[in-house]
């Protein structure tokens, strides 16, 4: 039991330096690739403590990661403001409009609310899609990287800019982990159980379920707000509800509930994507069938493989040891 | 302490509780007693908030609660156990425990400390574990506990919140002879502060564990009394106790 506590963070660890030893490697296209990864992993955890941890699977996860994106574009671009303000202004407006949607989507339960927030997200799509001040469906162009250049850092520089974002992977991790780890993240876990017996032991089950959708969201369009800067031109595919399947697929892949894997889903899912479309136009369906065999055999995702696998090896090497002390006591 | 005034409810057509109304003052141990489908759990679950009357009122203390959801009347110093077991099966014992006294002491919301951290909390599951009998299978996770053990569990997590008024669903259901006396022991030695509400099949349990009987039929109330009356009645010896034969043998 306790080696399996400590075996997701050495997973983390390790996920952390490949992709640190990738960055080494990395020419323009690999450091896009990185950014990209880095951004998914960010908003596929946000997913993760919603779906995974709490139990709430939503599909209009990626109208908050829209909306974190838009308005920092908006400020940024159209507004002129400051884009370290416009981050943080970004981030705050996605968590208050997620606290209002949230609020409302955590009446229901089940399929109904996954179908409610796949219906909120669409609305945001047309909203987006149909405004334009907004672009319309041209998107929004010249949207600025945050200007590091005080302390010396560019973020203009590709490398430079896929390497903080994956730091900040890392950072938004360990923030995370100490959350889960308070009793706040245990009325999470305890909600997905079984939310009927929190309900009869005192808790409100709404409030709690709407302040995670919340915080959930903030951390979504704070993953916005760095897509933005990265493409530094948005469209209002960002906010479809096939993006907010893609998230979802990052996270089971990875393993749900497990924080370390929608970091691996990310990555996987990214690299799979990029590699096989140069190899195949069947890229899809090869996903697909991998997809398939990770699900399948009911592991949680690849952490969930990974984990069975520590287990094995641990269990054998226990019974070698043993062993190896009984044919000693024996020699003895 | 917990007060209900003619209540009423049905599902449909079908009417569950008719014209109920009970008083459980605090100290008090009171038994519902009434065969399979009488309506006790029903009669629970509109106490306990889960369900709506569609008459009557229900009181916590001075209060009204009968618009009250679960969870704000738990607040109120409301607790139950359940028929079914109920318990939060990914967990261990403690976790279960652990998360009891998150919300029972409402720190839910603190999320920077470390849970681990917190003294108060694995001191309160020590106790409460040793008082249900699981103190050696704190650290065992809970769906690979015996049904036993779970019924345990299940009342373990109702007393975690130091509750006022305690509702108690069948909580010998399928215990073992010996898991049965410690239940009834711990039952028994519970705080006089707090007042008990049991619903129990076994009469002879009843009979020597409350001071007060109910007894349903149909959702409605047969009689009221001392044990030594409920015994001694007619109607319940023809109606119930009749009617708990008849079902033995089928
Ligand atoms: N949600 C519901 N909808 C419809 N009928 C219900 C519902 N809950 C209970 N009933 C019916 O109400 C009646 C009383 O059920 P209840 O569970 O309260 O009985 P009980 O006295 O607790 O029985 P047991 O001793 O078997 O636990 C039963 O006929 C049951 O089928
Ligand atoms: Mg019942």
């Amino acid at each position: 039991m306790r080696s399996l506590i400590s075996f997701r963070p050495a997973l983390a660890a390790l996920t952390l330096i490949t992709l640190l030893i990738s960055w080494t490697n990395a020419e323009y296209f690999g450091m896009e690739i990185l950014a990209e990864i880095a951004v998914l992993a960010l908003l596929a955890m946000s997913l993760d403590l919603l779906a995974g941890y709490t139990g709430l699977v939503s599909l209009g996860h990626a109208a908050l990661f829209g909306c974190g994106a838009y308005s920092f574009a908006v400020f940024t671009a159209i507004w002129g403001w400051p884009a370290s303000l416009s981050m943080a202004a970004a981030t705050l407006l996605t968590g208050l409009v997620s606290l209002v949607v949230g609020a409302v989507v955590t009446r229901v339960q089940g399929i109904f609310f996954i179908m409610i927030t796949l219906a909120i997200g669409e609305m945001g799509y047309e909203l987006v899609f149909k405004t334009r001040a907004l672009g319309g469906d041209d998107g929004l162009a010249g949207i600025p990287r945050l200007d590091l250049s005080a302390i010396g850092v560019d973020l203009n520089d590709p490398g430079i800019f896929a390497l903080t974002l994956i730091l900040l992977v890392a950072v938004v991790y360990l923030l995370l982990l100490r959350l889960l780890g308070s009793p706040y993240g245990a009325v999470l876990t305890g909600l997905h159980d079984n939310a009927g017996r929190m309900r009869a032991l005192g808790l409100p089950v709404q409030l709690y379920q709407t302040s995670i959708f919340a915080f959930s969201g903030a951390l979504a369009g704070f993953a916005g707000t760095l897509s933005a800067q990265h493409t530094m031109f948005i469209a209002p595919q960002l906010l479809h509800w096939t993006t907010s399947g893609e998230v979802l697929v990052i996270a089971i892949l990875g393993g749900l509930g497990t924080l370390v894997g929608p970091i691996i889903g990310a990555a996987l899912i990214t690299l799979l994507r990029h590699e096989l479309s140069d190899l195949t136009d069947y890229w899809g369906l090869w996903l697909g069938l991998f997809l398939i065999l990770v699900v399948m055999g009911g592991k949680n995702g690849v952490v969930g493989w990974l984990e069975a696998g520590w287990r094995f090896v641990a269990r054998r090497g226990a019974q070698s040891k043993s062993t190896a002390r009984r044919s000693n006591d024996a020699a003895g | 302490m917990l007060r209900a005034e003619r209540i009423f409810k049905s599902f449909g057509a079908l009417q569950v509780t008719k014209d109920v109304s009970l008083e459980v003052p605090t100290g008090r141990r009171h038994a519902i007693i009434g065969p399979n489908g009488a309506g006790k759990t029903t009669l629970f679950n509109l106490l306990a908030g889960e369900l709506l009357p569609d008459e009557g009122r229900i009181l916590i203390g001075e209060q009204d609660v009968t618009r009250f959801a679960p969870d704000r009347r738990a607040r109120r110093g409301l607790s139950r156990s359940f028929q079914k077991n109920n318990l939060f099966l990914s967990g261990t014992v403690r976790d279960n425990l652990v998360l009891a006294d998150i919300v029972a002491q409402g720190y839910g919301f603190h999320f920077w400390r470390r849970l681990s951290d917190n003294r108060s909390a694995q001191e309160k599951t020590a106790a409460i574990a040793e008082q249900i009998g699981l103190a050696e299978l704190l650290d065992h996770g809970v769906s690979e506990l015996s049904y036993g053990a779970q019924r345990q569990l299940e009342v373990g997590l109702a007393l975690m919140a130091a509750p006022k008024v305690l509702l108690l669903d069948e909580p010998t259901s399928g215990m073992s002879p010996e898991e049965t006396g410690r239940m009834l022991q711990l039952i028994d030695d519970l705080p006089r502060d707090l007042a008990v509400l049991l619903i129990e099949h076994d009469m002879d349990l009843v009979f020597s564990h409350a001071d007060r009987i109910t007894v349903l039929n149909y959702g409605e109330i047969l009689m009221e009394g001392t044990p030594q009356e409920v015994r001694g009645s007619d109607i319940v010896q023809e109606t119930y106790l009749g009617g708990k034969t008849a079902q033995e043998q089928c």
